[in-house]
C-alpha cells in the first residue's frame, strides 16, 4: 500500500495519477470501494481519494473508523491512499473539529506503519518520505 | 545535546520525543516536564493528559508539572544525571501569554520562554523539546491568536538555532530537517 499525504491543494491527485499510472476509474473519492467495484478493476490500480473527508463523514456517522481503514488496506495491499494533512493549525474551537483532527492524525500514523512507501506532495512535488 | 521535535496535532511527535530522550539517556531515570494546565472541570484536557501518561508509562519518567516558569523545574531535580524532556512549548507559550484575564505582550513572551528554555539548556545534560506546527491552517484569526502565532513563531526560531538536531514529524514518520 502506499501512501500520498499533503496539504490542501497541493497536487496530491495529480502526482498520484502520474506516478501510479491511474486510471480515472479507478479513483474513488472519500469512499471505500465496494468488493464488485474492486473486482471491476481488475489488477489495475486504484486510489481513495479525500481520505479526510472519508473520515469525516465516518467519525459523523458514528463508524469505527480506524477499525474500517486498517482493515482495508490489510485486505487490498496494492491500493494507494491519498489524504490531506490537517493537523498543522491552530487548535479548532469547536470539539467535533478537534476530534476529526486528532483521529486523522492518528490513522494517518496507522496507514504509514502499514505503507511501503509514504509521499509528501508540496508545491505538486512528492517526497518519498518512507 | 538539545533536540527539537516539531509536528501538527496527531503527528507522532510526543512519542517520537520520548523515544529520543530515552536513547539518550541510555535506561537512566528522566524528567518529564508537563507543561498542559489540569483543569478539573475539563474532561477534554483531563483526557488528553491521561492519554500522555499512559503513553509513557514503565519508561521511566519522572513528571514535574510546569503550566509557566519551566526554568523552575531544575530546582525538583535531584538526580546527578539530567536527561528532560519538555513537552511542550505550544502549550508554555500559550500559558505564558495567556492567563486569567491577563494577557502579556507578544515580546514579553518571546523573552519569557526562550529564557526558560536557556536556563534548561544550560542546566541539564539532555533537553529534547517538543512544538506544534501550528503555522499552516491558512484560516484568518483575531488579532491574540495572530499574536501568539507571531511570538510562537519566533520562538521555535530561536529554538532551532540552539538545537543540535530537529525533527519534523509527518504521520508518525521523523523526517530530519536539521
Amino acid at each position: 500500500m502506499k501512501l500520498v499525504i499533503g496539504g490542501y491543494s497541493q497536487g496530491k491527485i495529480e502526482f498520484a495519477k502520474e506516478k501510479f499510472e491511474l486510471a480515472e476509474d479507478c479513483i474513488f473519492d472519500a469512499a471505500l470501494p465496494t468488493k464488485e467495484e474492486i473486482e471491476k478493476i481488475g489488477d489495475r490500480k486504484f486510489a481513495i481519494d479525500n481520505l479526510n473527508k472519508w473520515i469525516r463523514k465516518r467519525i459523523k456517522e458514528g463508524g469505527r473508523a480506524e477499525e474500517e481503514i486498517i482493515s482495508f488496506v490489510k485486505k487490498n495491499p496494492s491500493c494507494i491512499i491519498i489524504c490531506d494533512e490537517i493537523g498543522n493549525g491552530i487548535v479548532p474551537a469547536d470539539p467535533f473539529e478537534r476530534v476529526y483532527r486528532e483521529r486523522t492524525g492518528r490513522m494517518l500514523i496507522d496507514i504509514a506503519k502499514e505503507a511501503d512507501e509514504v509521499w509528501r506532495v508540496i508545491c505538486g512535488i512528492g517526497q518519498k518520505i518512507k | 545535546m538539545v533536540v527539537l521535535y516539531i509536528g501538527g496535532s496527531g503527528s507522532g511527535k510526543s512519542g517520537a520525543a520520548e523515544n529520543c530522550i530515552c536513547k539518550l539517556a541510555q535506561g537512566k531515570s528522566k524528567y518529564y516536564i508537563a507543561t498542559m494546565r489540569s483543569n478539573e472541570e475539563d474532561e477534554e484536557s483531563i483526557k488528553r493528559i491521561e492519554r500522555h501518561r499512559f503513553l509513557r508509562r514503565d519508561k521511566g519518567f519522572i513528571t514535574i508539572e510546569k503550566p509557566t516558569s519551566v526554568e523552575e523545574a531544575v530546582k525538583e531535580m535531584d538526580l546527578k544525571e539530567k536527561h528532560v524532556l519538555l513537552e511542550c512549548v505550544s502549550n508554555l507559550t500559550a500559558n505564558e501569554m495567556f492567563f486569567g484575564n491577563e494577557i502579556r505582550e507578544k515580546k514579553e513572551t518571546v523573552e519569557r520562554v526562550l529564557n526558560a528554555v536557556k536556563a534548561l539548556k544550560d542546566n541539564t545534560d539532555n533537553l529534547v523539546i517538543v512544538t506544534n506546527n501550528v503555522f499552516e491552517d491558512g484560516n484568518s484569526y483575531d488579532s491574540y491568536t495572530i499574536s501568539y502565532l507571531d511570538a510562537l513563531g519566533e520562538i521555535n526560531r530561536e529554538i532551532s538555532k540552539m538545537a543540535d538536531e530537529i525533527y519534523e514529524c509527518v504521520a508518525g514518520i521523523e523526517i530530519k530537517i536539521k
